[in-house]
């Protein structure tokens, strides 16, 4: 039996019972197109944080408290062998470590390969001026952060040493926080309210553009000192962000930070293992890596449980095609007795499953490709993100090839007993 | 010598009751003929009509079809034999739903191995030899019970077989409708075919050249139609 015969005859079956076919293959439909969708929005989501981190500038490093081993992590995503939750227990554990502090920053500035030394202190606030009352990101720091971000400033001037050694309650805004807030006022020389504290407004950046999902448009710039003690009451600082003076030179600068940090915290470490540390130094290239494998997992994770849905519809594909065999059990009689063989009978059955899984498998790629899209849509006007729609070449062929998979796996076993009727009892039964 | 048969016994039910089909049922058909295997229901006639057609193995004894028994062949051999050398003919037409005339008629062939031409070629002649061809485009629930028998005959003689085989090919039809296609099965004889026909009714078996007559699974006549009835198309309303 040619291949053409056996599509005809299949698809002669379907459209015989149209409905039952269009429900049967709604489960698989429904599981690859959320398979799609998540695999969609994880590489979405990939894309915008390598973005993101390389636009930060690729001679960045950055230093975080708490011992981060990146580099037990890249190798263990290679072998496989490291317990997924320990990552997220790492990263949690970071973000609540104070060992950084501002003198830190002034040790690790008489390095040579540093060019400039910046450091982070965030808080997320309600920023109110008159009625107007907006949400924002607060990001304590020095003047040196804008040499290293490289952002300049369009309206007045960004503060300074001397503001940051006064604690003066001072704000550069972003470029659209300002907007949300002025609208079409000069915002220079007003006053903004943040935590119940008054800042003065001295700048406005230029802007950045949506391409990062952090939106630094939306951030307003304080100095360190007033962030920590004003707004935070904290002593210590949540990161440190670095420049090294070229791009050949960060391995050579993040082992001299090292070893600078490990004295000054004393930390005996001769060996440089990371585990031992209470800080890490990742370059740009490193972070990107992590959040590669962060996403990665995730992607994974709620892939197989859209997956569980691929399952379910093929117990369907199963079900029905056992239904399609009895019912057409005097047909089957009937092809044999004119000459089909076991595997022509095998064949047709297979062939029918495999049409069904993966007529559902194309409306699913659709499905998912408008869903993603959709949802990238959502999110690029709700979130203020540029979130890229993307569709990878790789998920359709996976849809497809998962699709036609299940069409095999579950097809096979009412194929085969279509296949191992007897003629005689096939043409008998009514 | 098509059909060699000796001392056939086919008995069902493997443990507790056995219940004998033929028992012992020998005789010979030669190429040409025109046999009707009668009997009442219940005497052995579909049953020896399925082991000579290679569907069924007798519990004991010998079937040959051209000189070969069943027991040298496995299953997909046997559907080869059947697929190149025999036609079949059911009472209930056994058309697939929802499937052209054409394509009906096409079914043994594409597990032939013929090109689409030939194929097509093929087809066409066996509709035009029953006198259906205008009708080849429709679908088995478009026409009466007489054109889908005579679509099933065109299937049974559409690979040229050494044999058909009708199982009661006019038992679902009016008295006219089953005239025409015993006219056909005629004719098909007179062109040289070899006919076994499982029927119930004398009139119909009389229209063959030989009957054998079977009950409780023996043979209790085998002798030849000495009055034959002619049927000719839409001879008897």
């Amino acid at each position: 039996m040619e291949l053409r015969d056996s599509f005809k005859t299949a698809i002669i079956s379907l459209k015989t019972n149209k409905t039952r076919s269009f429900l049967t293959i709604l489960g698989i439909v429904i599981g690859i197109s959320s398979v799609i969708t998540v695999m969609s929005l994880g590489e979405g989501a990939q894309n915008l944080i390598l973005e993101q981190i390389m636009a930060l500038g690729p001679t960045n490093v950055y230093i975080e408290p708490g011992s981060l081993d990146i580099q037990g992590l890249a190798e263990s995503r290679e072998s496989g062998d490291r317990d997924r939750g320990q990552i997220a227990e790492q990263v949690m554990e970071g973000m609540n470590v104070k060992t950084l502090t501002l003198k830190d920053l002034e040790a690790i500035e008489k390095d040579p390969l540093v060019e400039a030394i910046a450091p982070m202190v965030t808080t997320v606030s309600r920023v109110v001026y008159q009625n107007n009352n907006q949400r924002a990101t607060i990001l304590g720091t020095t003047p040196a952060y804008n040499q290293i971000a490289d952002v300049k400033i369009v309206l007045g001037s960004d503060f300074t040493d001397f503001d940051v050694q006064s604690r003066a309650k001072v704000a550069v805004l972003g470029n659209k926080i300002s907007k949300d807030l002025f609208q079409e006022d000069n915002p220079i020389g007003k006053t903004i309210r943040i935590k119940e504290t008054n800042f003065k407004v001295i700048g406005v950046m230029e802007e950045q553009g949506g391409q990062s999902f952090l939106n630094f448009d939306k951030y307003i710039y304080v100095p360190v000192t007033t962030a920590q003690e004003i707004l935070l009451g904290i002593n210590y600082v949540q990161s440190l962000v670095a420049k090294v003076v070229s791009q050949d030179k960060i391995d050579e600068a993040m082992e001299s930070i090292r070893l600078i940090l490990r004295e000054r915290h004393n930390i005996y470490n001769p060996e440089g293992d990371l585990s031992k540390d209470d800080f890490s130094v990742v370059s740009g290239k490193e972070t990107a890596e992590m959040m590669a494998t962060i996403t990665n997992i995730l992607t994974a994770l709620l892939s197989s449980i859209a997956a569980i849905a691929l399952v379910v519809g093929g117990i369907g594909i199963m079900n029905i095609m056992l239904v399609s065999v009895a019912e057409r059990t005097k047909e089957i009689g009937l092809r044999k007795a004119v000459g089909a063989r076991k595997k022509d009978i095998l064949y047709q059955f297979l062939m029918e499953a495999i049409v069904l899984t993966v007529i559902g498998g194309i409306i699913g790629i659709l499905l998912g490709m408008v869903s993603s899209y959709l949802l990238s849509f959502i999110m690029s006007r709700n979130l203020g993100i540029q979130w890229a729609y993307f569709i990878s070449f790789r998920s359709i062929i996976l849809g497809l090839s998962v699709a036609m998979g299940i069409g095999i796996i579950f097809g096979i076993y009412p194929a085969r007993k279509a296949a191992e009727l007897s003629p005689i009892e096939a043409l008998r039964y009514e | 010598m098509l059909f060699e048969i000796e001392n056939l016994y086919k008995i069902y039910g493997d443990d507790g009751v056995k219940t004998p089909a033929l028992q012992g049922v020998s005789f010979k058909v030669s190429e040409g003929e025109f046999v009707s295997i009668m009997g009442p229901s219940g005497s052995g006639k579909s049953t020896l009509m399925h082991i000579m057609c290679f569907l069924d193995r007798p519990t004991r004894g010998v079937c040959k079809f051209e000189g070969k028994s069943m027991d040298d062949f496995d299953d997909d051999e046997l559907a080869k034999i059947r697929n190149k050398k025999m036609g079949f003919v059911f009472q209930s037409y056994n058309l697939l739903p929802k499937t052209s005339v054409f394509d009906n008629v096409r079914l043994p062939l594409i597990y032939a191995g013929f090109s689409r031409e030939e194929e097509n070629k093929m087809v066409e002649e066996a509709l035009k030899a029953v006198g259906i061809f205008e009708r080849a485009s429709h679908l088995p629930n478009q026409l009466s019970g007489g054109e889908q028998q005579k679509t099933a005959i065109a299937r049974a003689i559409v690979n040229h077989p050494a044999v058909i085989f009708g199982d009661e090919p006019t038992g679902n039809l009016d008295s006219k409708a089953g005239q025409q296609i015993m006219a056909i099965f005629q004719k098909l004889n007179d062109e040289g075919n070899t006919i076994i026909l499982v029927t119930h009714e004398r009139y119909t078996a009389e229209m063959a050249k030989r009957i054998i007559s079977l009950k409780d699974g023996k043979i209790v006549s085998d002798e030849p139609v000495k009055d034959r009835h002619y049927a000719k198309d839409g001879l008897i309303k």
